[in-house]
């Protein structure tokens, strides 16, 4: 506690330093580039590494972030969540313009797709977030080093900068939040123009006439849908036998893919790529269905692979650390994110735990906590996880076949949307709201949806998660009216009693 | 210290100490509820009876030596406290303000732990502080046998100098956390809709609620706990929801496979199974005559050419070195989980088919010379024929050439059953080496 009170002091004093003395600091600064020891190296500018270094500037420590992209924000802001969110809202709104508007009254005359504005209003999203993050650096204090930083040892880091030259950083803590790549499809180089991963498949220079995406999980029903919504003949080939990635409940999967189905994409699920031949005009897979099925071919004027993604320490030179990581290239840490070097922690996609941007920003600011205070804290039962086709899926806690697997019993509750009011005058009433509670307690166990601005509703269900609400309490909690969350309500009557409105 | 032999003169005086060394010893209690108020009451605090022995439970209070509204710093005596054995000063720990004294001058019998008076901190305006409410004197002392001072508590806690002192409060306050959970602790928060239909729906009185058991997260009194106490649900339900829970919140760091930094340039998949191989799997022996002479011409033409006498270890290390590349996988071979992933995308043809041994012979004389130990393995079809019994010790570090240094000796290995092909293939290997071309493995 004093320890941090005095870290506190010191920080003011030598902000107040650099407001008067400026001309000292910078002297300072470069004298000491190679002395000065940090209270923290982070390396890794992604919403693990951005996140970790706020925190820790707004904690008083002297915080270096190393990012070698060039602009902050990692996979999410840059190539990811980010991007991709901005080109499914603007090509539903054209699909929509396109498809839904005559019965809604709603006459519009020649619609064209501009796609370069398209990618540029997805640019102009992506810049303005980048940049507020490197406003955030300033505002905190941190320092911020564009280059790649690898370990020289246990307490350096050697930074190639991006504008030529070289460095280095020493820290009384570092924290490795390098984050995750796409997982190549062995056998099918990806050039980003006819085979592409995530990456390429937000910035395609012309709409493809057909699309064959590898991987029915998340990352690949989203750009299925973009693409698909723009004019694409989109196939997605999965080898599981359901959609969405195995955290998805079995029957919310099936519901989604009937409904994507219904716009236009069509699915292989239990279908193997044996391989991928990208001699000719178009890239051939040849596909074997997993069950009985026989062995057909596929073309397509692009491939998107989006079979999963894997930790990226790449020239992190973790070879000069005795920091391990496991079979799958996870860096190995212990439950207060300690690597087998106590000073060095790991946070994000790069060690254990779902690769999602909102897990890593939460131990992001736990790793701080731990490290000014001793404790922090992640509750990882109750991450939420959110795909954002239309309708949108979200889910947060177990699902249906986990808890049958595990022998647990439970009680489950569904609402259809097509019963809500505020759906049916959006005339959007795909999907619904599933409950999963344990059958004597009635505390929620789970939280399944499909529909509308699922992804908004998550965080009611996150929230009765974290506190160990019941069904009931839910239920008994005022809803507004007309809104969709009034199904959330009623799947909650659903589950231990009755809903009103069925 | 309290209870030092003196006379009764002087008696008083001697226990003239200042509490902070009875305070001392109770730190550790005081210092978990200080941390519960410490975060509420950043303004005015409550000044509780504070406990100067380790056994006194209550407390007369002689004199305040400090009036309400005056200030006092760090080490001014606060007040005198009379108690059974000795009259006690009770000193501040840091500076502050009296706001409020509650219990005045020859108050008697007054419980360990009961607000005694109001404080609040230097600078602090007092007129426009609220009093917080009394948390102390609630707690029954006969119950909890060590008194609660959060004052003390607070001052510790603020007045932290030393990092030990600081790690204190947090590590108690898990244990506390636990006892509460036990006994039920109070609940403060406003309840869940569910569990306050339940109460008025059964009529019980607003006393039950501190008799249930909470399973929720932070203590929180959840529809179960009710349940539970009302009978209507399995009374050991809720804990284990409560349980579950706790395993799901946290990271599966359990059956991490550290990769092992491989080797450079060969990128061959190491040892997966073999190492794993549970001690009930059957073992087998096999075992293959080699002839040495080879590899002892050899040896005498390094001798007399270049004079340097390599003893027949060198050869038979290199040899199993060579042999141990790339034999085929056992039978049980468990594929790592690229190799799975491999086999996912239709990749498995493309893999390897082949992994490194660790195998390490076991050399003796052919025929075997007559040891107990060995006796058991004579008959040579048995051996050909990978039958003969089991042997314990096989993997050896030592492998030496233990046999007669000419002529034939026996290579024997013990190997799990589902090995024996990719063993038989290493000791054939073995022999190829060793007889054709032995020279190679030392040039």
């Amino acid at each position: 506690m004093l320890s941090s009170r005095l870290i506190g002091r010191t920080a003011v004093r030598s902000a107040f330093q650099k407001s008067t003395m400026p001309s000292m600091i910078s002297a300072r600064r470069t004298y000491a580039t190679e002395a000065e020891q940090k209270d923290l190296v982070i390396i890794g500018g992604g919403v693990a590494g951005y996140v970790a270094a706020i925190k820790a500037g707004q904690e008083g420590l002297k915080v270096t972030c190393i990012e070698k992209r060039g602009t902050l924000g990692g996979t999410c802001l840059n190539v990811g969540c980010i991007p991709s969110k901005s080109l499914l809202n603007n090509s539903h709104l054209y699909h929509q313009i396109l498809h839904d508007s005559k019965h809604r009254g709603i006459e519009v005359g020649d619609v064209k797709l501009n796609l370069d504005q398209l990618m540029k209003a997805k640019d102009t999203s992506v810049t303005g977030l980048t940049k507020g993050v490197e406003y955030l650096f300033k505002k905190n204090g941190v320092e911020y080093i564009k280059g790649t930083g690898s370990f020289q040892d246990d307490h350096t880091i050697k930074v190639a900068l991006n504008d030529g030259g070289e460095t280095s950083v020493s820290g009384k803590n570092i924290i490795i939040a390098t984050g995750s790549e796409a997982s190549p499809f062995p056998g099918l180089e990806i050039d980003e123009k006819r085979v592409v991963s995530s990456t390429g498949a937000l910035s395609l220079a012309k709409v493809p006439e057909s699309l064959a995406v590898i991987g029915g999980g998340i990352i690949g029903l989203e750009m299925a849908s973009v693409w698909s919504r723009l004019g694409a003949k989109v196939t997605v080939i999965e080898f599981m036998d359901q959609i969405g990635g195995p955290g998805m409940d079995t029957e919310v999967a099936k519901s989604i893919q009937k409904i994507l189905k219904k716009q236009g994409i069509n699915f292989k699920t239990s279908t193997k790529v044996v391989n991928g031949d990208t001699s000719s005009e178009k890239v051939k897979l040849n596909l074997d269905a997993a069950k009985g099925g026989k062995e057909e071919s596929l073309d397509a004027d692009v491939v998107l692979v989006a079979i999963g993604r894997r930790p990226y320490t790449g020239g992190l030179g973790l070879e000069n650390t005795s920091v391990e990581v496991d079979e799958r290239g996870r860096v190995v840490i212990d439950s207060e994110y300690r690597t087998k070097v106590p000073h060095i922690r790991c946070v994000g996609d790069v060690t254990f735990g779902p690769m999602l941007a909102h897990k890593a920003e939460e131990e992001a600011v736990a790793v701080i906590e731990y490290i000014k205070k001793g404790y922090g804290h992640v509750n990882y039962g109750c991450i939420p996880s959110v795909m954002y086709t239309f309708p949108e899926v979200a889910w947060v806690g177990q699902s249906e076949q986990d808890l049958k697997k595990a022998g647990i019993k439970y009680r489950v509750g569904t609402f259809p949307f097509s019963a809500n009011s505020r759906a049916k005058t959006n005339l959007d009433t795909d999907g619904m709201v599933k409950m999963i509670a344990d059958p004597e307690t009635d505390r929620l166990l789970g939280v399944h949806i499909v529909g509308p601005n699922a992804g908004e509703m998550i965080a009611e269900g996150t929230l009765a998660l974290e506190y160990g609400a019941s069904c009931e309490d839910i239920a008994r909690t005022c809803h507004a009216h007309p809104t969709l969350a009034e199904a959330f309500k009623e799947a909650a009557m659903a589950t231990y009693s009755k809903p009103i409105h069925m | 210290m309290l209870r030092s032999p003196v006379t009764m003169a002087s008696f008083s005086r001697a226990c003239r100490v200042s509490a902070r060394l009875a305070r001392r010893a109770l730190a550790n209690d005081a210092a978990v509820r200080g941390l519960r108020t410490s975060s509420a009451a950043r303004a005015a605090q409550n000044f509780t009876m504070p406990a100067l022995s380790p056994t006194m439970t209550e407390g007369n209070i002689a004199s305040w030596r400090v009036k309400e509204g005056e200030k006092f710093t760090a080490g001014d005596v606060l007040l005198e406290i009379e108690t059974d054995k000795a009259t006690m000063d009770v000193e501040a720990q840091e500076d502050g303000i009296m706001m409020k004294i509650m219990q005045g001058d020859g108050s008697k019998g007054i419980q360990v732990g009961t607000r005694i008076a109001v404080l609040a901190e230097e600078g602090d305006d007092i007129s426009a502080l609220e009093i917080p409410a009394d948390e102390g004197g609630k707690q029954s002392p006969k119950q909890d046998n060590k008194p609660s001072t959060p004052e003390q508590a607070q001052m510790i806690d603020e007045n932290n100098n030393t990092e030990t002192k600081s790690e204190e409060p947090v590590k108690i306050s898990r244990q506390e956390a636990t006892k509460e959970r036990a006994k039920a602790a109070k609940q403060t928060r406003p309840l869940l809709p569910s569990v306050q239909h339940l109460i008025k729906e059964h009529g019980l009185p607003d006393s039950a609620v501190d008799e249930m058991t909470p399973t929720g997260p932070n203590n929180r009194l959840l529809k179960g706990d009710v349940l539970a106490y009302l009978g209507k649900i399995d009374a050991k339900t809720p804990q284990q929801i409560s349980e579950r829970w706790d395993h799901n919140s946290h990271l599966d760091l359990t059956n991490i496979k550290i990769s092992i930094a491989e080797p450079k340039g060969a990128k061959v998949p190491e040892k997966t199974a073999k190492t794993q191989a549970p001690a009930p799997t059957p073992v087998t022996s096999l075992s293959l005559p080699i002839s040495l002479q080879a590899a002892l011409d050899i040896q005498k033409k390094v001798n007399a050419t270049l004079g340097t006498f390599l003893p027949l270890s060198t050869f038979i290390a290199r040899a199993t070195e060579l042999a141990n590349d790339e034999l085929p996988l056992p039978a049980n071979y468990q594929p790592s989980a690229d190799e799975l992933f491999n086999q996912v995308l239709g990749l498995d043809k493309v893999g390897t088919k082949v992994s490194r041994g660790k195998y390490l012979p076991q050399v003796s004389a052919f025929p075997p010379v007559p040891r107990a130990a060995q006796s058991k393995k004579a008959d040579i079809i048995d051996i050909l024929a990978g039958t003969a019994k089991k042997s314990a010790s096989v993997r050896q570090n030592g492998a030496q050439a233990s046999g007669v240094p000419s002529g034939i000796n026996l290579f024997s290995l013990t190997v799990p059953k589902p090995e024996e092909k990719r063993a038989k293939v290493f000791l054939e290997r073995v022999k190829l080496v060793l007889e054709n071309d032995p020279g190679r493995l030392v040039l």
